[in-house]
Parts: C-alpha cells; sequence; structure tokens
C-alpha cells in the first residue's frame, strides 16, 4: 500500500527585491519531483547540500505551502489543507530535525515539550501524560527522571533522542527524518539509527530519512532517492547499489564514498564546478555542467525519469534513452 | 526563587558578578525609598513647605556670617511685625502663627517677647556697625549670642521634633528654605515612577509589536516598520513640547488634577518614542528564533501560530525585553530630568524631581550655594550609574557567547 504519494511536487521561493519588493525572481528548490513511499518502507533521500532535500521534507510536512503539485498521504491530498484540516494528518505524520541543539526550546523542560504535543492531540486522558511522557523516554532510551531537565543539560545525542520522543509522541504512521544524524559524533551516530530501527520495527513506521550520507542510507534504508538541484536524477533499490547506480551522479557520490578495504582499488571520479545556482538553473539535464558523458542534447533538454528495471528509474539521456514502450514518469521540467 | 534564578545559566552568571549585586543593592534602596514615599512618607505638598530659614548649608555646617545675621534678623522681624498688631490679641494671634522651620514660638507673655527682641535689637544694631565681620572675633561672639537670643524666643524642640530637624536640615535647605534632602528624595520616586512606568509601557508595546511583525511578516511587517520609523523620525524632545503644551491645554481632570499637572503628558511623550528600541530588537529576534527547528516543530504538531508565538518565541526573547527594560529606565530619568530643567516635564504641583531642584538651583550657584544641585546630581548619578552597571551586567549574563 502507497502511504504518501508525491505528485509532480514545485516549491520555488519567490526572491523579492528592487523597487517596491516586486517578486524579482524566484529559487527553484524543488521542481517537478514525484515519487511514493509504500508502508513500512524506508526511503532514503540523498543529495548534496542545496539540492532541495531539506525543502522537499518541510513541504511534504506542510512547513512551506507547495508551489504546484501534490501530496497525498493516505489517500488525501494534503498540499491545500488549511492548519485545522491538518491536524488530524499530524498525528499520523511527523519530522525529525536536523540539529538537536535547535530542535528543543530551551526555556521549557524535556517533560513540557513532550507533554504540550500529547496533551493538544490528546493521544492519552490528561490523567495519564506524565507516565505517558516516562514511557516515551524509556522509548527512547532515556531516563523518566531526566524529563524535569533543560535542553542545555543534554548532550546533542540525547536532544536528538528527545526529538525522536517528541515526534513519536503522536504515534505517528509516517515520519521525516531530516539529516538526524548529521549534527551527531560518529559514535553516536550509529546509536541513534540504531535506537530509529528498533523504534521502526516496534511501531511498524515508515520513514523518510533525508541524508546526504551514502553510507547510511545504505545500511538504513529500503529504497533511495537521489536528488540534484531540486531534481529526482534516480531511484532505485538499495540492495546492491554499487552496482546497480547508473546515472553518473549518483556513481560519483558512491565515488566519493571511502572504501574500508585498502587493497580495495577503483576509478576515481572527481566532480568538477559547483552545483548551479537554484536561482538562475541552466537549461537542459541540470547535471550537465558537471557530467562526464554530457552530450548536446543533454545541454538543451531535460532527460525524463525512465523506468530500466525493477523500483529502478534514472533521469539521463546516455544511460536511459526513453524509447516508446518505457514509461515515462515525468515530463521534462518546462 | 533564588533557586530558580541559580539553576539558569544567566542568573549564575549575574550572582557571580560583583558588580552587578552592588548595583542591585544600590537600586534596592533607591526602590526602597520611592515605596517609602509612595506609601505616604513624604507628600508633595511637604516637598513644597519651608522646614528652616532659606540657603542653610548641609551636613550641619555653619553658614557664612553675612548669611547668618540676615536669617536672625529675619526672624526677629517676623517677630516684631506680629507685636506691631494694635491690639493684644491679634498679637497673641500673630505670635501664635509663627513658625520657625519646624519649632512654634515659645509660650511667654507679650511682655516678655517685647524685652526678648528689644536685647536682641541691641546686639544686631551692634553688629550692624561691623564692616569686615567674617574676619572680626568680637563680632562673630556678638553674632553668637544673637543666634542664641533668637532660639531663646523658640520652644525648646522635643526629641523627635530634634530627630526630624536633623533629618531635614542634613543637606540643607534650598532658597525657600525647603528641605534638599526631602526634595531629593521625594525626586527618587517622581524618578523611578517614570522610569518604571514609561518603560514597562514602551517594552510591552514595542514586543508586541515587534513580534508581530517578525512572526507574521508580511503586511504586519510593512505597517509596523513604517510605524517605527515615522515616530523614530519625530524628536522625542519636539515631541514632547508639542504634548505638554497640548494637555496643558485641555481641560481634563483625573484623580482630581488638571491633566497638566500630572505625569500623564509626559508618560505619553517618553512611550511614543521609547518603544521604537524594543520593537526593532525584538522583531530581529523574532525573525531568528521563528526559522529555528523548535518553531518548526511546533508547527508540524499542528499549533496554531499565536500560540507557537506566545509559548514558544516570545519566552525565548525575554532577555531582551528585560535589557531594554533596564536601559529604558535610565533614558526615561535622564530625559525627565531634562525636561523638568526647561519646565516641561515634572510641574510644580506633582512635587519635586531633580531636574526641577537644578533648575531652581541655577541663582544658588552664582552664590556659591551647591548644596541643591549637587544633591540632585549625585543622586542622579548614582541611580544611573547603579542601572547601567546593571544592564551592562544583564548583557553580560544573556550572552551566550560571553564566557
Amino acid at each position: 500500500m502507497t502511504l504518501l504519494q508525491v505528485k509532480n511536487l514545485v516549491k520555488h521561493f519567490p526572491v523579492r527585491g528592487g523597487f517596491l519588493n516586486r517578486v524579482v525572481g524566484k529559487v527553484q528548490a524543488v521542481n517537478n519531483v514525484s515519487f511514493g513511499v509504500e508502508a513500512g518502507e524506508t526511503l532514503g533521500v540523498v543529495g548534496e547540500s542545496g539540492c532541495g532535500k531539506s525543502t522537499l521534507g518541510k513541504t511534504i510536512m506542510r512547513l512551506y505551502p507547495p508551489t504546484a503539485g501534490q501530496v497525498e498521504f493516505d489517500g488525501t491530498d494534503i498540499s491545500n489543507l488549511g492548519r485545522t484540516a491538518m491536524l488530524p494528518i499530524r498525528r499520523k505524520m511527523q519530522m525529525i530535525f536536523q540539529d538537536p541543539n535547535s530542535s528543543l526550546n530551551p526555556r521549557m523542560t524535556i517533560a513540557g515539550t513532550l507533554g504540550e504535543v500529547t496533551r493538544f492531540h490528546r493521544v492519552v486522558p490528561h490523567s495519564d501524560v506524565d507516565a505517558y511522557v516516562d514511557e516515551l523516554m524509556n522509548k527512547v532510551g532515556m531516563r523518566p527522571d531526566d524529563k524535569t531537565k533543560y535542553p542545555h543539560e543534554f548532550s546533542g545525542g540525547q536532544k536528538q533522542r528527545i526529538g525522536i520522543a517528541r515526534a513519536l509522541a503522536v504515534q505517528p504512521q509516517f515520519i521525516v527524518a531530516d539529516e538526524p544524524v548529521s549534527a551527531l559524533d560518529v559514535s553516536i551516530q550509529a546509536q541513534v539509527l540504531n535506537l530509529m530501527q528498533d523504534l521502526k520495527d516496534e511501531f511498524q513506521l515508515t520513514l523518510m530519512f533525508i541524508s546526504h550520507d551514502l553510507k547510511v542510507v545504505n545500511h538504513f534504508c529500503d529504497r533511495l532517492i537521489v536528488m540534484y538541484l531540486g531534481h529526482v536524477v534516480e531511484e532505485l533499490r538499495c540492495n546492491n547499489l554499487t552496482q546497480d547506480a547508473k546515472h553518473p551522479y549518483t556513481q560519483a557520490l558512491l565515488g566519493a564514498n571511502p572504501i574500508n578495504d585498502p587493497d580495495e582499488r577503483r576509478p576515481l571520479t572527481v566532480l568538477e564546478g559547483d552545483v548551479p545556482s537554484p536561482y538562475n538553473p541552466p537549461p537542459g539535464c541540470p547535471f550537465a555542467g558537471r557530467c562526464s558523458m554530457v552530450t548536446d542534447r543533454c545541454r538543451v533538454e531535460n532527460p525524463p525519469l525512465v523506468q530500466i528495471g525493477t523500483d529502478h528509474e534514472v533521469a539521463c539521456w546516455e544511460v536511459a534513452p526513453p524509447t516508446e514502450q518505457t514509461p515515462v514518469t515525468q515530463d521534462a521540467a518546462s | 526563587m533564588m533557586q530558580r534564578i541559580r539553576k539558569t545559566r544567566a542568573g549564575r552568571k549575574l550572582l557571580a558578578n560583583r558588580m552587578a549585586l552592588g548595583a542591585m543593592l544600590i537600586i534596592g534602596v533607591y526602590l526602597a525609598a520611592a515605596i517609602f514615599v509612595m506609601l505616604g512618607g513624604i507628600s508633595p505638598s511637604f516637598c513644597n513647605q519651608p522646614v528652616g530659614p532659606p540657603n542653610i548649608p548641609g551636613f550641619f555646617a555653619e553658614a557664612p556670617a553675612e548669611k547668618r545675621l540676615v536669617n536672625a534678623e529675619n526672624t526677629l522681624a517676623v517677630v516684631d511685625r506680629a507685636l506691631a498688631k494694635s491690639t493684644p490679641e491679634s498679637q497673641q494671634a500673630s505670635l501664635d502663627e509663627i513658625q520657625v522651620g519646624l519649632r512654634k514660638l515659645e509660650k511667654i507673655s507679650l511682655d516678655d517677647f517685647e524685652l526678648k527682641l528689644e536685647k536682641a535689637y541691641a546686639i544686631y544694631d551692634d553688629l550692624s556697625a561691623s564692616p569686615d565681620l567674617e574676619n572680626d572675633e568680637s563680632g562673630l561672639a556678638l553674632l553668637a549670642d544673637l543666634e542664641s537670643e533668637v532660639e531663646s524666643l523658640t520652644a525648646t524642640p522635643t526629641f523627635s521634633q530634634q530627630v526630624m530637624e536633623t533629618i531635614y536640615l542634613s543637606l540643607g535647605t534650598d532658597r525657600q528654605g525647603r528641605s534638599i534632602f526631602i526634595r531629593a528624595v521625594f525626586s527618587i520616586k517622581v524618578a523611578v515612577q517614570i522610569g518604571v512606568v514609561t518603560a514597562m509601557i514602551s517594552v510591552a508595546i514595542g514586543s508586541v509589536l515587534g513580534a508581530l511583525a517578525g512572526f507574521f511578516g508580511g503586511w504586519v511587517d510593512h505597517a509596523v516598520i513604517w510605524l517605527y520609523s515615522t515616530f523614530s523620525s519625530i524628536p522625542n524632545l519636539v515631541l514632547l513640547v508639542v504634548l505638554a503644551y497640548v494637555f496643558s491645554s485641555i481641560n481634563v481632570e483625573i484623580f482630581g488634577k488638571a491633566i497638566g499637572q500630572t505625569l500623564i503628558p509626559v508618560y505619553v511623550a517618553f512611550c511614543c518614542t521609547f518603544w521604537i528600541g524594543p520593537c526593532r530588537v525584538i522583531r530581529g529576534e523574532t525573525l531568528k528564533i521563528k526559522e529555528l527547528e523548535y518553531v518548526q516543530a511546533s508547527t508540524t504538531a499542528g499549533f496554531s501560530p499565536v500560540y507557537t508565538l506566545l509559548r514558544h518565541v516570545l519566552p525565548n526573547t525575554i532577555h531582551l525585553m528585560l535589557i531594554n527594560f533596564s536601559l529604558l529606565l535610565i533614558g526615561a530619568i535622564k530625559s525627565e530630568v531634562i525636561l523638568s530643567f526647561l519646565n516641561l516635564g515634572v510641574q510644580a504641583g506633582a512635587g519635586a524631581s531633580w531636574g526641577i531642584m537644578i533648575r531652581d538651583s541655577r541663582s544658588e550657584v552664582l552664590n556659591s550655594f551647591f548644596w541643591q544641585i549637587g544633591a540632585a546630581t549625585t543622586l542622579m548619578f548614582i541611580f544611573v550609574l547603579a542601572f547601567n552597571i546593571l544592564s551592562d551586567a544583564l548583557q553580560d549574563a544573556f550572552d551566550p557567547k560571553h564566557v
């Protein structure tokens, strides 16, 4: 069952300036993105900084109103719902934030932060809120006594656990995890990831895991979408990433990962140049400027996502030229 | 309370700062004085009542001999005038009314008064012949005699009267014989009242508008920015002059006083311009905070924007409100002194103010009498300095980058 279906989602931020604050341009953060998340699976979203992964997550969470396209959650189109109409949806989808240091209100105790959400959504009767908070603290591996403390009394990993507890407080089905471990030490990363894995199994959660660390994603996710400059460039299963990845950008990302074995060698692919500005994206394929396989067509026309295998779609003229038979899931961006 | 303060990092830093503790102690003393006055310890009319001869110096120092002579002569003249009345009844009635400083005249017969007066005037006549009284030893001895004669006219003071006299005359008297100490202490209440009221109202208005502007953005932001740009382009003092005239010309009574005689024009004028500072600061901080993840988490939890603003944004700007409060309080007190000096702020009917005292002391300073201006400026200086130290300490305590 598809829990979340994103259809042609677009998020552009207006840039204001000049006389009378006119809109003088737009930052194209997310461009025509479509994908689905099956109930119970973990979808990874990777890409380098500024490629729109976080914006995608936050647009799905309706932290930003989408510019165009639909987000369907459990069959309901939530892209235009008002705040109160969103409330039942909010109980089913939650978000884990990136920076544990700014994701907790410094002036509220942990009990306050967790209890606030619990009370608001009437997850448990008011008299049971305290016990419920204790239970949540236990679930994320913290001592219930610590709930009277303030956020600054905790370490980054502990704060991130509390952030996870807050997301779990409403007993959601779906969680968007926006780089939940990128601000943590490597040793703590593993702990938090294992915790998330355990909680996912315990509550049968569906996760959308945003990250820029392919290793983490490979370990943690069932499926993966690779984003570049607001576009999805490849969508594939995580079983055998190194072999399956076809898009030159995905390959470059994989190539940038260090290998554990000093004897193993592989050709070094180094990406030249920089990500083009999303304010003024070049025509054609967004990756054309840095791609080793670039052709004239790439510079003019944006390739559509083309299915090349089970659960495997690539947007590249060279790797997967679209034919009449192959279903095209994404139109060339206008 | 104390433990809650100790629990926060800022609270610990503040309590570890000795300068800040000293400043808080001084401010505490001032506040106690202000509360004492407010509870009726000193009435406004008492401020304007003479308690002794004019311009006697503070710390019970001797006035110049010339001055002592004039003061003694003044007292004699008053008694003389009362005795000059036509009938014995009216003479007695006039004598009963006379008060020298806080003291009544002694209860003796009219004839005795005549005798004492004659004796005193005889000494006075001798003295007036002396050309250089200050350096004339026999003259000074005579002056002391004269003063004891004058004093014998008045009743022996009771113990409490003596204590009161000691307090009232401790910093001397002004040109009208009013106690400088009493006026300076009463001015603390005026200063604290104006400071606290304007700072509270300004910070409240500024915080609300700033938070709304920063949090909701869009046309609200534009409206607030327009408003504070407009208000900040009006010079504070000019606005106050205008308001002072407007309020003095309208005939509205508040608490039985004409509105121009109360402090309300001062409050209105200060609040009109003082809210801009906190508004700017709080707007900036709100812009910063609203992008933080705990505010976004509040939105993803489904809380309304107003709840988010009140629960997650505003509590995190309290430190700025506190700092702005103490800064504005100083600003208001200083402005009040300037305005009262220009006769636009506190009116005489409202009692005294440091500004009024400084204005009154202009002619005294020409005669080398510094007690009034000294008392007013010293009290103001200490208060403003203590608050400056406190707001500095607050700023340091709340600054996360300051170790």
